[in-house]
Order: C-alpha cells, then structure tokens, then sequence
C-alpha cells in the first residue's frame, strides 16, 4: 500500500522522533528533518568540494504536515535527522460539530483526539461520504508527536 | 633646381631644428653595474631608465612626498582653523592620512606581506580591499598556497581539487578548512546580534574575523591590533559570501548593514582635515573606486598613486589614469599623481622599499 512503515500502535510510546542519516544517503521521496519540521524531500542537488568549501546537498523538501516549501543546505558528510513517519488507517465513526473526528481503532476502541485535515478537499471528501452513509476510511499520518489524516478512501457499498 | 627644391623642403621636414633641452629635462640613462650592484642606487636609476621605470621612480617620490608632508609645510593658516591649528608643535605633527587599496590577487600572492608590513606598523590608515583579499589572507593562516603554472590544465586541475590564481594553486581543502573555522563564527556573531544588539558591518565583520584569527602573519589581525578600518563592500562576492550564502540556511537573520560602513569609509575622506589624504590603489575595480569616491566627498585626494596594468580605452574604471578622476573631483586638480603600468606584485615591493621601508624609524616612532 505504501513504502512507509506500517505500525497499529498510535503512540510514540518513548521512541525516538528522529534518527541520523549521513547527507549524502537522503535521496528525493526520502524524509528529512529541516527547521525542526519533518518533510518530504522533492529535489536534492549536490556540489562537489571547492570554493565554498566541503561538497554540499542542497536539499528542497515539502512539510509533510502543512505542505509548506523548506530548503537546507548540508555538507554531504554531516549527519541530518530523519523524521520516522507512520502511517495508521482507521475507519470513521463520526464528525463531529467542532471539527474533530471520531475513529474506530483495530482493538475496537475509538480515537477522538484528531481534528479534520487542513486540507479542505479531504474534508469536504469525508463530510460528504459519510453523509451518504459510505464506509470512509482514512489514513493518519503520524510524525515527531504530530498527526494528521491525509488521505481519505470509500470501501465497500453504502448502507 | 627643381629636385634641389623638394630635397630641400624634405630635409627641413624630417630634420625640424630642436629646441635644447639641456637643464630642462632628466636625460636618460639606466643603471651601469661596472659600479657593481648597489640596490639602492639601482632603485634611483628607475627615475631616469624611462617608461615604466621612470613611472615607477616617479612613484616613489609621490608616496614619498606623502610620507614627507607635514601641515607645517602649509605656509598660509586658513582664516577658519581651530586655535589648535596655529600652534607650530601640533603642525609639525599632522601628517599625510593614507589610503590602501588592493585586489584580492595581491593577497593571494606574497604581497600579502608587504600589506601586513604596512598595517604592522601603522603607516596607512584606511584599508579597502575585495572579499578575496579577505579570505585569502585569513585562509593562508590556515593553509598555504602554492606556485603552480599559468598554464596548468583547467580539467585537470578540478579533478585533482585544486583551484588556479594564475600560477598559483588552492587546494579545496583549504576552503574546507576556512569554512569549518568561520561558521562558529557567524553563529556568536547571531547571537551577539540577538542578545547584545550588535549592528554587523562589514568592516565590524572583518575587525572581528582579524581578532580570531589571531594569527600574526595576517594583515586583518593586525588592522584590529591597530585599529585600522578595512572596508569590503563586495563582502558577498568571494568564499566569505559562500559561507554566508550557506550560514542563512542553517541559522537565518543574521545581518550586515552597509549603510553605517559608507558613512564610515566616507567619513575617513569627509574628516581627514586638516591633514592631506593619499591613495596608493594596487589593481582596479571596487577598492580603487571605493577610495576615490570616498575623496570626492572631500573634493578629491592630494596625491595619487596607481599600480595596475588596466588601460583605458575601454572606458572602464580601472584602467583610468588619474586625470579622468580629477574631472570627476576625486583627485585635486593640483593633486602630485601617477600611474604605473606594471603587475603589483612586481612594482609595489620595490616601492615600498624605497618609500616606507626606508622611512619606517620615522614613521613608527611618531605612530605608536
């Protein structure tokens, strides 16, 4: 389903946030660690040795959370921090008025502490299947103590 | 008769009657080593050798004659000076206010250290110069430079990591190393900035950098030891602006205002009075224009002396000779002035050690 890992556990549970990674391994579509944001990294670009010094990445990345644009430069021998991203589906249960939702968990609990996306089109994707009755299923995306859900799926038939 | 006519006309065209210049000009002579080699004799021979030598004679005796200038020298007191101004002590006291400028090639030659000889013992006051002379003096402390040869292989050389200054050779290590010593430095500079509301300038940048570097071959240390400004407008176009370039990314906001340095270098033109103010200016470019447009503001500079090798036919600044910066009114129209047309490295050595050098006793002993 995706290349990310895959955990059932939605807390942190003590582990680190991040974990180092030499530069010059960060690769495009890998994740990376840019003014404490945890993002997607959509250019890197490399320069050797020279004038201005050790050889450098130069990395563009995108906040996995807020979409917002960040660029780093590191020289390719130091160490960056890469974020660990978890993805975890869960089937909706409820929206409620003030704009949070209501998540049926595998153990068969519910998790009630998310807010709907920022991203409008995923929220009017939910609202509107499960005004129609739809199973919705969506996917929270977790990183460095935050989450969000990013993306939003129909399965089976209405009720 | 006829040919007896055009011959003679010819004759008198090709053969016009000179006027005697006996007693009016210098007659041309070089050195004559059966007298054996005498340096100093040799130095004076320049004067008379002609072209470039004669320039580079004629040199000598302006940076001399700045050297040599005393208020005292002054017969009329102007109606307006300070009481100050009158008494004999203090004119025999002020002196000549000099400005250096050199191009970063200098600095990555070995002239670097007759520039640090220069700030070493206080005998100029104002220093503008180019980001590369910045760094390559501070670079050199950290690792040398070495002679290569002009024509050295582009290619080659980039895959062996090695950069080319004519005949000289960089390592990329060595910028390596500049970088690894200088990011700290923007990081406490950031933080004097945020918590003791430290307004950077360049030329506060570069008091700071020589301050670090501690290190008694760069001229940079002593400018700072000697409280000599140094100015480097250009500050983002070198290895320097590389590392500020990077420093933005990891830590941003730290700022370096150029307004407070213009003042500054301006006012070192605007405030010289009532001393006279020299330029001697290795190379062209910004520290050759920096310096004069700092003497405009004061309706020019007294003496002048250019070393470069620039020629003025492409209406380009650098090759100008003096007489173009007097119709702008950066040099006095009754300025002393001179070009030299030769490679520093060669003729500013050979300056010094017929000028500064030779007065360094003198000149120390009232500086410090």
């Amino acid at each position: 389903m995706s290349d990310d890992e895959h955990h059932f556990e939605a807390s942190e549970s003590g582990a680190s946030k991040t974990y180092p990674q030499s530069a010059g391994n960060i690769r495009k579509g890998g994740h990376i660690v840019i003014k404490n944001r945890p993002c997607k990294v959509v250019e890197v670009s490399t320069s050797k040795t020279g004038k201005h010094g050790h050889a450098k990445c130069h990395f563009v990345a995108i906040d996995i959370f807020t979409a917002k644009k960040l660029e780093d430069i590191v020289p390719s021998s130091h160490n960056c921090d890469v974020p660990h991203v978890n993805r975890v589906d869960y089937q909706l249960i409820d929206i409620t008025e003030d704009g949070f939702v209501s998540l049926l968990t595998d153990s068969g609990g519910t998790k009630d502490d998310l807010k709907l996306p920022t991203d409008d089109g995923l929220t009017a994707q939910m609202r509107l299947g499960f005004d129609e009755g739809k199973d919705i299923v969506v996917s929270v995306m977790s990183s460095m103590g935050e989450e969000q859900i990013c993306a939003v799926k129909e399965v089976g038939g209405g009720k | 008769m006829e040919d007896d006519r055009v011959f003679s006309s010819v004759h008198s065209t090709v053969f016009k009657e000179s006027e005697s210049l006996e007693g009016k000009c210098d007659k041309i002579e070089g050195y004559d080593f059966n007298q054996g080699v005498d340096y100093p004799k040799l130095m004076r021979s320049m004067l008379t050798t002609g072209f470039q030598a004669s320039n580079l004679g004629e040199a000598i005796d302006v940076v001399n004659q700045m050297l040599d200038w005393r208020l005292a020298d002054e017969t009329t007191v102007a109606e307006d000076c300070s009481e100050e101004e009158k008494n004999p002590s203090f004119r025999e006291s002020v002196k000549c206010k000099i400005f250096l400028g050199f191009t970063s090639n200098l600095v990555s030659s070995g002239v670097r250290d007759t520039i640090r000889y220069l700030v070493q013992h206080h005998m100029v006051d104002v220093i503008v110069t180019t980001t590369g002379g910045v760094e390559e003096d501070l670079i050199k402390c950290l690792a040398p430079t070495f002679k290569g040869d002009f024509s050295l292989p582009g290619a080659y050389l980039r895959s062996k990591g090695l950069n080319r200054i004519g005949n000289l050779l960089v390592p990329n290590d060595n910028y390596c190393k500049f970088e690894d010593w200088i990011i700290p430095i923007f990081d406490e500079m950031l933080k004097e900035q945020k918590e003791e509301n430290v307004l950077w300038t360049p030329s506060k940048l570069l008091a700071r950098l020589g301050k670090e570097i501690n290190n008694e071959s760069s001229y940079l240390y002593w400018a700072y030891k000697m409280n000599i400004p140094v100015f480097c407008p250009g500050l983002t176009d070198g290895s320097l602006g590389d590392m500020l370039y990077f420093h933005s990314f990891r830590t941003s906001g730290l700022i370096i205002d150029v307004v407070q340095d213009i003042r500054a270098m301006n006012g070192e033109a605007v405030h010289a009075n009532p001393k006279k103010t020299g330029m001697i200016i290795l190379g062209g470019g910004l520290p050759k224009h920096h310096i004069c447009n700092a003497n405009m503001m004061r309706n020019g500079a007294d003496y002048a002396v250019f070393i470069n090798t620039g020629q003025e036919f492409d209406g380009s600044d650098s090759g100008a000779r003096p007489d173009e910066a007097v119709s702008w009114g950066k040099i006095r129209g009754s300025a002393k002035t001179v070009k030299v047309y030769c490679d520093a490295t060669i003729a500013f050595p050979l300056l010094v050690a017929e000028t500064f050098a030779t007065k360094r006793d003198q000149t120390c002993e009232s500086k410090t």
